[in-house]
Parts: structure tokens; C-alpha cells; sequence
């Protein structure tokens, strides 16, 4: 899996072409102003995302970032074009997909009734995987996050920071090549912010690749190799953080180009 | 099919190591049903009240009426009274210290003996003052008026009924027979149903409200082994559930009717049985897949709830069609109607007239519908509208 940076880069994310629109409520109609009755959220949007990258996807809030990331993880389901992951399509084949992602969002959650102890067992199961597999990878994956003491203690009962570490642990069970993460630092204090980005530092490290949605600049400064600037749906911009950002603070670049794409100037 | 396995697992697990949910809907629902019904048979039928009846101008007929046999105890005790007292004995009726007042003709044993017909309105009248709001004393008034027009008969007898002979054609047997037939497909099904409220809408609308359902659907686990999983599970702890009531009932029975449902049960063959417990793994399958997509359609274990709230009142009414009426055994096309099927499939069974050609239609309709239903619910769950509506 390592890649060494000298060979050329491998595709491993791949959008094509996404669509996707959404049916409005006749609620969300009367707010929006839209009598149409659809909203478009993603179209045609085409980006590629390379082995042992991370890839950010930024853009302000209803861009149509989350429901991009819900379409690589299956989901959801594009009205038309498609999107690959490791050179399975989603809309083909969504389990083989499903096995080599990790996805992680806030709106994902484990149910406060179990232990983590069992959770990482019964998903476990889910991926396919042997008891003794399973085991060895509890060992790594709860020392890695400092579960151990609390593998028997109900999800309920858990902090946040330590349900947040519970569900990274239980979304790489399955060690998948790629990890996608929506918002991973959202509604998160600093310490468990701090948690997540230097678990995605890891697995940049360990050779994964990586896909992250968010709004936040120093983030994608931070953490991403390559990114692309969302809005209303299309790919505003795309490239290497230092194309894109073309010499200025990245904020400044993306206030560059939501003028140039809202207004047409 | 391993993913099966494991989602019913899970499922079993969230249930049984939850003790307040084995409690509330294990324990409890035949634990209430035991001591309802217990509580309502002694109430019915294990007092034997005394009936304090005054009499203005006593007379030896009548009270020939009220002596009971050697050995056994009177129920009524009959006070003799004077004409002059009637306005206060009506007030001890009213206070209930007095369940009844009859003021009979003074002559009421020469009438007796004399015989002869009036017309209504003509003839001597017999006074029976009651309390209506009394359940002591209006059990004393329709006890007394149905004695004294049996009097009545006899002294001018034209015919009599059932004396030397006529009787019922039916047997006790079959005759406790229909009256299981119309009861317990009822109660069998208001309880599965019961069984899985308390289940199926936590189970899925509760896993979408927390946000857990869609931890899940991103794993490699097809929609329909998700599904399969879910209903298989929810079915047997719904049918667990319902077996609690059940015991309740049975063990209850024999106090609230003086039947037993055991003797009922032994009049049918193992065959019969092995039917009857097919029709209700059918009837428990159709109600939890019914409930589910209920479940997943609504955005809250609440909304859920409320909008199961008409179908189980369509599937009570249904279960209530036997006490209305019976279909021909030879009417096979009302086997093809879900859950209708089923209660009469299990009325044929109790009423001892078993037809082989009905329950396979009802089972093998069944089984088309629940396969729909479980098609339903793997499209659900594939739909973004459905996972992500909140």
C-alpha cells in the first residue's frame, strides 16, 4: 500500500459527473422560495482523489458537500453519473465499496446500550471478519485510543471525546484503504478535535487515503495535499493546495473564487 | 446469511440484557392478564350474595318460590312487612339496605289456585320496587320477576318447553369448542400485536432517531439481510411476548368462564396444532413486517406508535369478525385476505372443523405477502427519504 512518492500517483477516489436532487417539503418550498419543488445539490461534480492523500472538500454550508461523501459511502444514490472507490462503483457495487471504506460522520452514531467491547465485536462480524482477527485488531485499535478501560462500560455512559474515539476505532475495523470523514472536527472540543486530526495525520502516514469534507481553512491548510472548492454543486476549483491557494492564505483565494463564481465576475 | 445471524444476535442481545424491557414486555403482560382476569372472575363469579326482599301481604306461593332445596343455602331472605311501611322500605332501597319490596294482591294465593286470564292492565298486579343503580338489587328484581312469570306459566300452562324432551344437538365439546373460536383468535392476535408495539418501533424508528441505523447501512451488510434480520428477530421476541399473555390468560381462564382452555386444546389433534402454530408464525410475521414498515416510515419511536394506532384497530375488528359471523369452510377465496385469514383459519381449527385446502391458501398467501412486505422494507431502506428523514 505505501506509495512511494516518486512513482506516479494512483486514482483511487474517483466522482463522476455526480447528480443528485433533492424533492423539497412544501415547507422547505415556502422557505427557500423555490416552487419548483427540487433543489439541486450536486451538478455534475468530477474530482479525483489520489492513494496516500488526503483530499478536502471545501465549501460553505449546503454547497452539497455531505450529501457528495454520502454518495461515496452508499448511502445515498446519484441520479445520474457515478463515483468510484478503489474501482468499485457505488452504484454497482455498493457492499465492495462498503468494505473498503471507513465513514465518519457526527450523524453516525453507536447505540448507548452496548459496550464498546461488543459494538467492535458485532461489527466486526458485519466486515467478515475471524474471532481471532477481531481480537488482535481490539488489542491495536483500543491501546491506539486508550478504550481498553472503558471496553465494558455502556456507550451511554462514555464523554464525548471518548464516544468520538470509540467510533473512529469501530469505523477502521476493517483497516479500509480509504477513509472518508464528514466534518471530522465539528461540534468537538479542542482535545478531542485534536484526537481526530492527528489520527488522520496517522493514516496518511500508514499509506491510507483520506477524504474529508469541511468549512474550516485551517484545517484543509493543515491536513490536506489536494483540494476542491464546492459551490452550489460544481467544482469551483481543484488542485493541489498550493495551485488553488496560488500564493494567498487560502481564505483569501476561496473568497477569490465564491466572487467570481456567485457573481460571474 | 452469517450477517443474518448476526443482526439477530444483536437484536436478542439489546432485548434480553435489557432487564426493564424483559420486564415490561415478558413478565408483565401476563402477569397483568393473570390478575385481571382473576380479579374480574371472583368479582363475577365467585360471590354468592344474600338478597334482602321485604314482602307486603306474604303469601305461601310465593314464598314456596324462594325455599331452597335440602341441603343448600337460601339466597334470599324473605322479610314479611306491613302496608303502612312501603314508602320507608323504599328509602332502605334507595340506601341499599334493602335490595327489593314486592307488594303482592292480598288475595295472591286464591288468584294462584282460582286460575284464569286477563287481559294486561286488567289483572291483580304484583309491585316489585328496585334500585337500578344497585347491582345487588336489580340481580334480585330480574331473579324474582322471571320467577313469578314462571309461576305465572304454570298456573295457566298451555305448553310446556323442553320438559319431556328437545335439547341441544351439540355436544359440550363442540359447544366450548365454538366458544374458543370466537375468543382466542381475537386474544391471540391482540396480543402478537401488542407484542410487537412494544418492540418493532423502538427497534427501527428509535435506531433512526439515534442516528444508529445508518452506522450500520454503511457497513458491508446488504438492505435485505439488515431486514430479514430485523423482522426474524422482532417476530420471536413479538411471539415471546405473546406466549407471556397467553400463559396469563390460560392460567386465568378457569377463574373468569369456569372452562379450561387445556381441556379445549387436548379435544385437537397434533396435526391440527402444528396448523394452528403455523397460522400464528404467519399471522406474527405479517403484523412485524407491517409494524416495521410503519416503523421506518415515521421519523420518531412516537410517530411511529400513533401511526400504528389504525391498523391495530383494523386487526382487532378483524379479530373480532368471529364473534360476528363465520365464513363457509367452502368460501377458499376469503383465505386470500391477510390477517382475515388467519382468524379464520385459527376458528376453524378451534370450532373442530379443520379444512386442509383453507389453511394452505392462507399460509401460502401469507407467505406471498410477507415476502412483499420485506421487498417493501429492503427498498425503504435503500431510500435516502426514509434513512435520512427527520
Amino acid at each position: 500500500m505505501q506509495e512511494n512518492t516518486a512513482e506516479p500517483l494512483r486514482e483511487i477516489i474517483r466522482a463522476e459527473n455526480v447528480r443528485k436532487t433533492f424533492t423539497l417539503s412544501r415547507k422547505q418550498r415556502a422557505l427557500e422560495k423555490n416552487p419548483s419543488g427540487r433543489k439541486i445539490a450536486l451538478d455534475g461534480l468530477s474530482f479525483t482523489g489520489y492513494e496516500g492523500e488526503i483530499y478536502g472538500l471545501l465549501g460553505p454550508n449546503g454547497a452539497g458537500k455531505t450529501t457528495m461523501l454520502r454518495i461515496l459511502s452508499t448511502l445515498i444514490r446519484p441520479d445520474a453519473g457515478d463515483a468510484f472507490i478503489a474501482g468499485h462503483s457505488v452504484v454497482k457495487e455498493p457492499e465492495k465499496v462498503r468494505s473498503s471504506i471507513g465513514f465518519l460522520t457526527s450523524e453516525l452514531k453507536l447505540e448507548d446500550f452496548f459496550t464498546p467491547a461488543y459494538l467492535f465485536g458485532f461489527f466486526g462480524k458485519l466486515h467478515g471478519m475471524s474471532d481471532g482477527a477481531l481480537a488482535a485488531r481490539r488489542e491495536e485499535l483500543f491501546s491506539r485510543f486508550g478504550i481498553s478501560d472503558f471496553a465494558e462500560v455502556k456507550v451511554g455512559d462514555l464523554s464525548t471525546g471518548m464516544k468520538q474515539k470509540v467510533s473512529i476505532a469501530i469505523s477502521i475495523i476493517h483497516d479500509p484503504s480509504v477513509i472518508i470523514f464528514d466534518e471530522p472536527t465539528n461540534g468537538l472540543d479542542v482535545l478531542t478535535a485534536k484526537v481526530v486530526t492527528d489520527f488522520l495525520e496517522e493514516m496518511k502516514a500508514q499509506g491510507k487515503s483520506i477524504i474529508v469534507s469541511t468549512h474550516i481553512f485551517s484545517l484543509v491548510e493543515k491536513l490536506c495535499d489536494r483540494v476542491g472548492i464546492i459551490i452550489g454543486g460544481r467544482m469551483a476549483a481543484e488542485g493541489t493546495l498550493a495551485e488553488v491557494s496560488c500564493g494567498k492564505s487560502l481564505e483569501d483565494a476561496f473568497f477569490d473564487i465564491y466572487k467570481r463564481t456567485v457573481t460571474g465576475v | 446469511m452469517n450477517n443474518i445471524l448476526t443482526v439477530i444476535k444483536k437484536e436478542f442481545a439489546r432485548f434480553f440484557k435489557d432487564k426493564r424491557l424483559v420486564l415490561s414486555t415478558l413478565i408483565l403482560p401476563g402477569l397483568l392478564i393473570f390478575v385481571l382476569y382473576t380479579l374480574l372472575g371472583s368479582v363475577f363469579y365467585d360471590r354468592a350474595p344474600t338478597y334482602t326482599v321485604k314482602v307486603i301481604h306474604p303469601s305461601a306461593f310465593f314464598t314456596a318460590l324462594f325455599t331452597p332445596a335440602e341441603g343448600e343455602a337460601s339466597s334470599f331472605d324473605l322479610i314479611d312487612a306491613e302496608a303502612e311501611d312501603a314508602e320507608s322500605i323504599k328509602a332502605e332501597i334507595r340506601a341499599g339496605t334493602t335490595d327489593l319490596l314486592v307488594v303482592l294482591p292480598e288475595n295472591f294465593d286464591d288468584l294462584i289456585v282460582s286460575g284464569g286470564v286477563s287481559a294486561v292492565g286488567e289483572a291483580p298486579n304484583v309491585e316489585i320496587w328496585y334500585n337500578s343503580a344497585s347491582i345487588d338489587s336489580s340481580s334480585a328484581f330480574s331473579t324474582v320477576s322471571a320467577a313469578l312469570d314462571a309461576l305465572e306459566d304454570s298456573v295457566s300452562n298451555r305448553f310446556d318447553i323442553n320438559i319431556s324432551a328437545g335439547g341441544d344437538v351439540s355436544t359440550a365439546q363442540e359447544a366450548e369448542a365454538s366458544y374458543y373460536a370466537m375468543l382466542l383468535p381475537f386474544l391471540i392476535l391482540t396480543f402478537l400485536f401488542s407484542g410487537c408495539m412494544g418492540l418493532a418501533p423502538e427497534s427501527i424508528a428509535g435506531e433512526k432517531e439515534r442516528g444508529t441505523i445508518a452506522t450500520l447501512l454503511v457497513t458491508p451488510i446488504r438492505r435485505s439481510e439488515l431486514v430479514i434480520g430485523k423482522i426474524a428477530s422482532l417476530s420471536v421476541l413479538s411471539a415471546l411476548s405473546a406466549i407471556s399473555s397467553f400463559i396469563g390468560t390460560f392460567l386465568a381462564l378457569p377463574r373468569l368462564t369456569g372452562g379450561s382452555i387445556g381441556a379445549a386444546f387436548a379435544s385437537y389433534s397434533a396435526g391440527q396444532i402444528v396448523a394452528l402454530l403455523a397460522i400464528m408464525l404467519s399471522s406474527v410475521l405479517l403484523i412485524v413486517s407491517l409494524i416495521s414498515i410503519i416503523s421506518s416510515y415515521a421519523k420518531s419511536v412516537k410517530e411511529a406508535a400513533s401511526l400504528s394506532v389504525p391498523l391495530m384497530i383494523v386487526v382487532m375488528l378483524i379479530g373480532l369478525s368471529t364473534m360476528m359471523f363465520t365464513v363457509s369452510s367452502s368460501a377458499h377465496a376469503v383465505f386470500l385476505i391477510p390477517i382475515y385469514n388467519c382468524v379464520q383459519a385459527m376458528a376453524e381449527i378451534f370450532s373442530l372443523r379443520f379444512s386442509w385446502v383453507n389453511l394452505v391458501i392462507t399460509l401460502a398467501s401469507n407467505l406471498v405477502y410477507i415476502v412483499l412486505l420485506v421487498w417493501i422494507l429492503t427498498r425503504m431502506f435503500k431510500s435516502e427519504r426514509v434513512i435520512f428523514n427527520k
